[in-house]
């Protein structure tokens, strides 16, 4: 049971009355009797809670940055009318609203109240319960209960970097067909005869096969297709570091309002984890639209997801749904571990994109020593977010507090070229890039070793 | 695969659950079976209380000494042998009900007389009665003229040595407490290493009994030793015995009435009512609709953080070496490329590339490049400035 405000204003008025009665004992007493009695007659008359019936629907997907609507439909199969407010409870991040909603749900009629989410990070996030308030006919008081109605809303990766896939794609047909290149390259496997126009390359005449016909014919070329790519997200601690300015407000974002210095707050940005997300998903569409196979692993001490032989249509909904639980793990990634993982799944040559941390302690002690098992057999692209914080801190000057940032931030890069460079030397390709430009950088480093051909 | 497929892949279909019963609240059933065990343990306490308070009777506070007191300091069983030999045992509170009380053939017996003032302190000591003044008391010059107090002594069993009938017949008791020194013509008994326990004398034509401590009397030790025999014998000596404890309550002025007395009594019940409406209030506003929702976040932790507690430890240190070196290495690692020179090349040779291009004196960048450390922040400070300056001039060279 609930009270409401106005038990407490009938409390008052009895105030008057015990102050001027003659007997002010006995009409306290009176009073609170009265009280007593109205608050049990409303209660007695309000509608129940617990035979209310409940259903949702409504989305059970939406992009982090979007709002999803829940549908609540609230049946009442008593004789009464439930009249009062009712509290549909989510987990915070998932931003409901509004927090209470008002329920006037006629006797044997049902009512359908919305709920609109804006979650605030990804993830499944889940309907709590269902509280419901009904007021008695005096609104002296209310009954009050809750119900158990499940129901989750997965909130996927936003998939920002989607707006350069156009340009990308349009970088990709020139290395297609549709624009027949003339050009004979390293990774360009036979695509057609055709015959001669003014101002084809005159080495890619076939003779043998013009010898066949009348014509002059010549050999057009086509990039190789169905090679196979193989994304692995590192989930370890390294993918928890916040680099960059979030796109969308943030959970948790709020509650950090000054740093431990006193100084300004820097927003904390988004985890390395979602930059890589972001990129590995514009590579993912790029690859699947240019005809290779792509596969997605992501591990820290062990396999977290695992996507395989997804379709080329819904290759991306299937990593957006792979992708939305998954968060960064505060242990040391096992990158043995992930090696062998990677090994034990591919078994043909592959392009692995290694989506991490070039942290060169962690770098030097776990992939080093096992990349040459890696890069023996597969072509191995290493993409890492690097901090704009750290190269805005290289910039500072003047006062020997930014001098003592700049050559902390120096180190710090100076680290990252060494492990680059003796990655590099192992055959590795690297891509560092800020956390806005992660996702073209990556694509663009595909799309040029597929126009070498090194797929 | 297109953007299309991407937004489906976002906005699913619409789907509906239907669900059954669904309600989380307790039933009156759940609430009995989860609350019966806590009631069960409830009510053993309860009974378990009740009981101890049935059997132990009412002990009390424990009043030394008191006729009417049952617990081990109290002396009910002192009176109840009292009055089983037909002595008449009267208990008063006050000087007053003890003058009122004296029958002429009384023993005053005085275990607590410390709230007695001087004036009825002194009606008592002009009572005819004999008087028996047990422990210490604070009127003791004035109702036991002669006798002083030399300090105390452990309570113990002790031996009479003297010839007092009442100690003889007695033998040895439970003695201790004050030490006394006697008038000149007393008995003195029971003595310990300091002084005699007890004394007896005669004044006045009354005779004065002032004992040490009180605990031979008590209704623990009264049955030890001949502790038994000595009270009766000193507290009996006469028909009645009149004994004196302090007070119930102890008496209180009532002579000024408060403010609070002054107020209307509706003005009461009134504050009792406001006091109900704050308590309506807090339970309107303090139920909650439905639990707080807590929920597992990710930790929020930014990757600057590393550099920038480097940063800070470097300045801590006022580690210049170590800044200076990192500023260099970061300046050569840049510049090497734009110079046209292999990285292994050596410091010669990127020093008269840089003095090349740029126009500075060679053994000023040679300094810069690969000299001591600054001495100090100002140092660090114009090492970096000139640094930044080398880079742009080659840049734009």
């Amino acid at each position: 049971m609930a009270l409401t405000g106005r038990a407490a204003l009938l409390a008052l008025l009895g105030v008057f009355v015990v102050l001027f009665a003659p007997r002010p004992g006995l009409a306290m007493a009176g009073t609170a009797l009265l009280l007593t009695a109205l608050i049990a007659v409303d209660l007695l008359l309000a509608a129940g809670v617990r035979p209310l019936r409940f259903s949702r629907a409504g989305d059970r997907l939406v992009r982090l940055g979007e709002t999803a609507t829940v549908e609540l439909i609230v049946e009442n199969p008593g004789s009464r009318r439930a009249r009062g407010v009712l509290r549909d409870a989510w987990s915070p991040s998932a931003g409901a609203a509004p927090r209470h909603l008002t329920l006037d749900v006629p006797p044997g009629e049902r009512r359908r109240l919305v709920t609109t989410l804006t979650p605030t990070r990804r993830g499944d996030r889940e309907a709590v319960t269902v509280t419901v308030r009904t007021l008695g006919p005096l609104g002296v008081a209310a009954r009050q209960g809750s119900h158990r109605v499940p129901w989750s809303v997965r909130v996927l990766p936003p998939f920002l970097s989607r707006k350069h896939l156009p340009a990308k794609l349009s970088r990709l047909r020139e290395l297609e067909g549709r624009h027949p290149s003339m050009i004979r390259g390293q990774g360009t496997e036979f695509d057609s005869l055709r015959e001669y126009v003014v101002g084809d390359d005159v080495r890619s005449i076939d003779w043998r096969a013009t010898a066949r016909r009348n014509d002059v014919v010549v050999r057009t070329w086509r990039p190789e297709r169905d090679r196979r790519v193989l994304i692995v997200l590192d989930t370890g601690r390294t993918s928890a570091g916040r680099v960059g300015t979030a796109p969308v407000p943030l959970a948790g974002e709020t509650a950090r309002k000054r740093d431990v210095y006193g100084a300004t707050a820097i927003a904390p940005g988004w985890p390395r984890l979602d930059w890589s997300m972001d990129a590995a998903l514009l590579l993912a569409a790029l690859a699947a639209r240019a005809g290779d196979r792509v596969d997605f692993l992501a591990h820290d001490r062990s396999v977290r997801a695992w996507v395989s032989g997804a379709s080329r249509t819904d290759l991306l909904s299937t990593l957006v749904n792979t992708m939305a639980p998954i968060e960064a793990e505060l242990i040391e990634a096992d990158s043995a571990g992930m090696v062998a993982a990677v090994l034990a799944r591919a078994k043909r040559r592959c392009l692995v994109v290694v989506l991490t941390d070039l942290n060169s302690a962690s770098l030097e002690e776990g992939l080093l020593p096992v990349l040459p098992q890696l890069s023996s057999r597969h072509l191995v692209l290493l993409a890492a977010v690097s901090d704009p914080q750290v190269a805005a801190m290289e910039a500072g000057r003047g006062t020997s507090e930014l001098v003592y940032n700049a050559a902390a931030a120096e180190r710090q890069s100076a680290e990252r070229r060494r492990i680059t460079a003796r990655l590099r030397r192992h055959g590795v390709e690297v891509v560092d890039a800020a956390p806005e430009q992660i996702a073209p950088a990556l694509a663009d480093a595909y799309l040029a070793l597929k126009a070498a051909g090194r797929l | 695969m297109s953007l299309g497929t991407v937004r489906g892949a976002g906005l699913a279909p619409a789907a509906e659950a239907r669900t059954g019963p669904t309600s989380t609240s307790p039933t009156a059933r759940s609430l009995w079976r989860g609350g019966r065990g806590a009631l069960l343990v409830a009510l053993v306490v309860v009974l378990v209380a009740v009981g101890g308070v049935l059997l132990t009777g009412g002990s009390g506070g424990g009043r030394p000494l008191d006729p009417a007191d049952t617990s081990l300091s109290g002396g009910r069983a002192l009176a109840q042998l009292l009055r089983a030999h037909g002595v008449r045992v009267t208990r008063v509170t006050s000087a007053a009900e003890a003058l009122a009380a004296d029958s002429g053939d009384s023993m005053l017996l005085l275990s607590d007389t410390s709230f007695l003032d001087d004036e009825e302190a002194g009606s008592l000591a002009a009572m005819p009665a004999d008087r028996l003044v047990v422990g210490a008391q604070p009127h003791l010059d004035v109702l036991a003229p002669g006798v002083t107090s030399k300090g105390t002594t452990r309570a113990r069993s002790r031996e009479p040595r003297c010839a007092l009938p009442a100690a003889t017949r007695a033998g040895s008791a439970h003695m201790g407490g004050m030490v006394f020194g006697a008038p000149s013509g007393a008995v003195v008994c029971y003595p310990s290493g300091e002084g005699p326990t007890l004394v007896s004398y005669v004044n006045e034509g009354r005779t004065i009994t002032v004992v040490g401590d009180g605990q031979f009397m008590s209704n623990l030790r009264l049955a030890e030793d001949g502790d038994a025999a000595l009270a009766m014998n000193l507290a009996g000596a006469r028909s009645t015995v009149i004994w004196l404890v302090a007070p119930d309550v102890l008496p209180q002025d009532t002579e000024a009435r408060s403010f609070y007395d002054l107020v209307p009594s509706g003005v009461k019940w009134a504050v009792a009512q406001l006091a109900l409406v704050v308590v309506l209030l807090a339970l309107w506003q303090g139920r909650r609709l439905g639990p707080v929702v807590t929920e597992r976040l990710p930790v929020v932790v930014r990757a600057a953080e590393t550099v920038e507690g480097r940063a800070r430890l470097y300045r801590a240190r006022r580690a210049r070496d170590r800044a200076a070196a990192a500023l260099r290495a970061g300046f050569i690692d840049r510049i090497t490329p734009r110079l046209g020179l292999p990285s292994a090349a050596g410091p010669d040779a990127k020093i008269g590339a840089i003095a090349e291009r740029t126009g500075q004196a060679g053994a000023h960048v040679g300094s810069a490049l690969y000299g001591p450390p600054p001495a100090d922040e100002a140092g660090l400070i114009a090492l970096a400035a000139y640094l930044d300056m080398l880079e742009r001039q080659v840049r734009e060279s």
